[in-house]
C-alpha cells in the first residue's frame, strides 16, 4: 500500500533521471550523427578513445572544476559573513533578507544578460569607472585570461543567497549560552568565532559546498548567455560542450559520451572530497 | 561590530540589488544615450523599450503567461505526485525508508543539465515537443527529488498514532490524507510548492531544447534568444526592460513568501 502511493513519483523519477544514464551508456558505444544519417551505428568505445584524446574536452573539464573551486570558495566566505551579519538582530532584518534573497530568484539567463551589460565594453558602468579612473580598457569579456573571473563573479553574485540561507540556518541552531560562557571564561567575542562558530557551523558549511559544487559542475545558463563559452572557448563548461555537441554538431553518440565522462568526472570529484573530509574527521560532528 | 553594522548592512544591499538596480536605469534610458554619455541629463529619460516590449511580436506578457502557466501546472503536478508517495516513503520500514532518502537525495544534487539530450529524445519519440502542457511532465520529474525530502521529513514530523486513529474511525486513505494529515503539512506543501514553482519559472536548458516556438517560449528561453540575435548588439535598453518587467512578479512572490522559501531552501539542504 505504501509502496503503491510512492509508486508514480518513483516511476516519473527513475524516468527522468534514470532512463537518460541508461540511454547514454548505450549511445556512448554508438556513432550516431549525421555521418551515419543519424541512425545509431556499433563503433566498439571510439567514442571513449576521441574522448581521451581530446583536447577541448579537457580543456573545458578544467574550466568547469577551477570555476566551480573558486565560485564555491568565494560564496562560502561572503556567505559566512553575511549569515554572521544577518543572524545578529536589529531592525528590518527580515526586509533585508528578503531582498538579499532576490538574486538568488531570479532566472540565470536574466540577470546573466543583465552582467553581460554590465562588463560591456566600451558602454558597461565597469568600463565607464576605469575610464574615469583613467586606467585602460579592461575588456572583461574578450580577455581569455580573465573572462572566467567574469563568470564567477556572476555566479557568486547570484548563488552565495543560498548559502547565506543554510548557514543562516546553522547559525540559530548554536544556543547563545554557549557564548554566554566563553565570555564568562574570560574569552574575547573575536575568539568565539574560531572557538564555537565555526566548527559548530562546520556540518552546514560542508552541505553548502557539496551542494553546490554539484550545481556549479553543471553549469550552462550563465556561462550560455554571458559569455557563449568564449572568448576562444575559455569559458567553456562540460555541459556545454555536450549540448554543442548533440544541438550544432549534431553528434548524439560524442554528446552522450561527453556527458557520462562530465558525471564520473563530477562523482570522482565529490567521492575524494568525501574520503578526505572522513579522513580528517570534519564530518563527525554531522552523525552526532 | 555594533558600531560598523549599519555600513555592512548598506554594503550588502548594494551588492545584491545595485546589478538589478542598474538594470533599472537602463530600461529607462534611450538607445542613444546608453551610448553616448555626452547627452544632457534631461535628455536621457524615456519609455520607448518598455512600449517595444509590450508592443512585439509576441507581446512581452505573452512569454510572462506561458512562465505562469508552465510553473502553475509543474507545481500542482508535483504536490499531486510528491504528497501521496511522501506519505507512503514516511510510513515504510526504517531500511527502505533511508534507502528510497539516499537515493532521492543523490538525485536532488544530480546537475540535470546533462539530462537534456535524452529528455529531448522523448520530446521527439512521444511528440511533446512546443506543447507548454508536456513540458511539466520532466518539470515534475527533475523537481520531485526535492519535493520529496521536504515533504516526507514534514510527515515523519507527525505522530503515528494521529494517522491510526483516523484508520479506526473508518478514513480511507485518501480521506486520511486530504482532511487529517494535508491541514497538518501546509506549511512544508507551501515551501515545496514556492519552490517548484521558481524552478519551473527559470528553468533554461529543457526549455532550450523543447520549445522553439516564438509565442511557446518561456521567459528565460525568450531573454536568451534576444541575447543570441546579435553577439554585438543585444538591445540592451530593451532588454532591461524586459528584465524589470520579469522580475516583478519574483519581487513580489520573494516578498510575500520569504518565510516558505527560507524554510524549504534550510529544510531540503539539511535534512535531505
Amino acid at each position: 500500500m505504501n509502496g503503491l502511493l510512492a509508486l508514480p513519483a518513483l516511476l516519473l523519477m527513475a524516468l527522468v533521471f534514470g532512463w537518460p544514464m541508461l540511454r547514454y551508456s548505450w549511445l556512448s558505444m554508438h556513432a550516431s550523427s549525421v555521418l551515419t544519417g543519424l541512425e545509431p551505428v556499433s563503433n566498439q568505445g571510439a567514442n571513449w578513445i576521441r574522448l581521451l584524446e581530446d583536447a577541448r574536452f579537457w580543456q573545458d573539464a578544467v574550466q568547469t572544476l577551477r570555476f566551480a573551486a573558486l565560485s564555491v570558495g568565494l560564496e562560502i566566505v561572503l556567505a559566512l559573513a553575511m549569515a554572521l551579519l544577518l543572524d545578529q538582530r536589529w531592525r528590518g532584518r527580515g526586509v533585508v533578507r528578503a531582498l538579499s534573497l532576490l538574486p538568488w530568484a531570479l532566472p540565470t539567463t536574466m540577470m546573466a544578460l543583465g552582467w553581460r551589460w554590465i562588463f560591456n565594453t566600451p558602454y558597461g558602468p565597469l568600463e565607464q569607472m576605469a575610464q574615469s579612473a583613467g586606467l585602460s580598457p579592461l575588456n572583461l569579456l574578450s580577455n581569455p585570461d580573465w573572462t572566467w573571473l567574469a563568470t564567477v563573479m556572476a555566479d557568486v553574485w547570484k548563488t552565495t543567497p543560498f548559502i547565506t540561507l543554510l548557514l543562516l540556518a546553522g547559525l540559530q541552531t548554536i544556543p547563545d549560552d554557549l557564548y554566554s560562557a566563553f565570555r564568562l571564561e574570560g574569552g574575547k567575542t573575536r575568539q568565539a568565532l574560531t572557538a564555537i562558530t565555526l566548527p559548530l557551523l562546520t556540518p552546514y558549511i560542508l552541505i553548502g559546498i557539496l551542494f553546490r559544487t554539484a550545481q556549479a559542475a553543471g553549469v550552462f545558463d550563465l556561462i550560455q548567455v554571458l559569455t557563449g563559452g568564449g572568448p576562444a572557448g575559455s569559458t567553456e563548461s562540460i555541459a556545454q560542450y555536450a549540448y554543442l555537441n548533440a544541438m550544432r554538431f549534431l553528434d548524439f553518440g560524442y554528446s552522450a559520451t561527453v556527458m557520462l565522462a562530465g558525471f564520473v568526472l563530477l562523482s570522482l570529484v565529490i567521492f575524494t572530497a568525501a574520503v578526505l573530509l572522513q579522513i580528517s574527521g570534519l564530518l563527525r560532528p554531522l552523525k552526532s | 561590530m555594533n558600531r560598523s553594522r549599519p555600513l555592512w548592512i548598506a554594503l550588502l544591499l548594494i551588492w545584491s540589488l545595485l546589478p538589478m538596480l542598474w538594470q533599472l536605469i537602463t530600461s529607462l534610458t534611450s538607445s542613444d544615450a546608453l551610448v553616448n554619455a555626452d547627452i544632457p541629463f534631461q535628455q536621457r529619460w524615456t519609455l520607448a523599450h518598455y512600449r517595444e516590449l509590450l508592443s512585439g511580436d509576441p507581446p512581452f506578457w505573452r512569454y510572462l503567461f506561458n512562465s505562469s502557466l508552465v510553473g502553475g501546472l509543474s507545481t500542482l503536478l508535483t504536490l499531486l505526485l510528491a504528497v501521496p508517495a511522501a506519505y507512503g516513503i514516511a510510513r515504510m520500514a526504517p531500511a527502505s525508508r533511508r534507502t528510497i532518502r539516499t537515493v532521492v537525495g543523490a538525485a536532488a544534487l544530480f546537475p540535470y543539465v546533462l539530462l537534456f539530450l535524452a529528455l529531448l529524445e522523448l520530446a521527439r519519440e512521444f511528440q511533446m515537443g512546443n506543447n507548454l502542457l508536456a513540458i511539466a511532465l520532466p518539470y515534475a520529474g527533475l523537481a520531485l527529488p526535492l519535493a520529496l525530502l521536504l515533504l516526507i521529513s514534514a510527515f515523519e514530523g507527525l505522530p503515528n498514532e494521529l494517522d491510526d486513529a483516523a484508520r479506526l474511525e473508518g478514513l480511507g486513505v485518501v480521506d486520511r490524507l486530504r482532511w487529517v494529515l494535508m491541514p497538518l503539512i501546509a506549511p512544508a506543501t507551501a515551501s515545496t510548492g514556492i519552490l517548484v514553482f521558481l524552478f519551473a519559472w527559470n528553468e533554461y536548458p529543457i526549455a532550450l531544447t523543447w520549445l522553439s516556438r516564438d509565442d511557446l517560449l518561456t521567459l528565460p528561453v525568450a531573454m536568451a534568444r534576444i541575447a543570441g540575435s546579435s553577439i554585438y548588439a543585444v538591445p540592451y535598453g530593451a532588454y532591461a526592460a524586459a528584465t524589470v518587467l520579469g522580475s516583478l512578479p519574483l519581487l513580489v512572490l520573494v516578498l510575500l513568501c520569504q518565510r516558505q522559501i527560507v524554510a524549504g531552501l534550510t529544510n531540503g539542504a539539511v535534512k535531505g
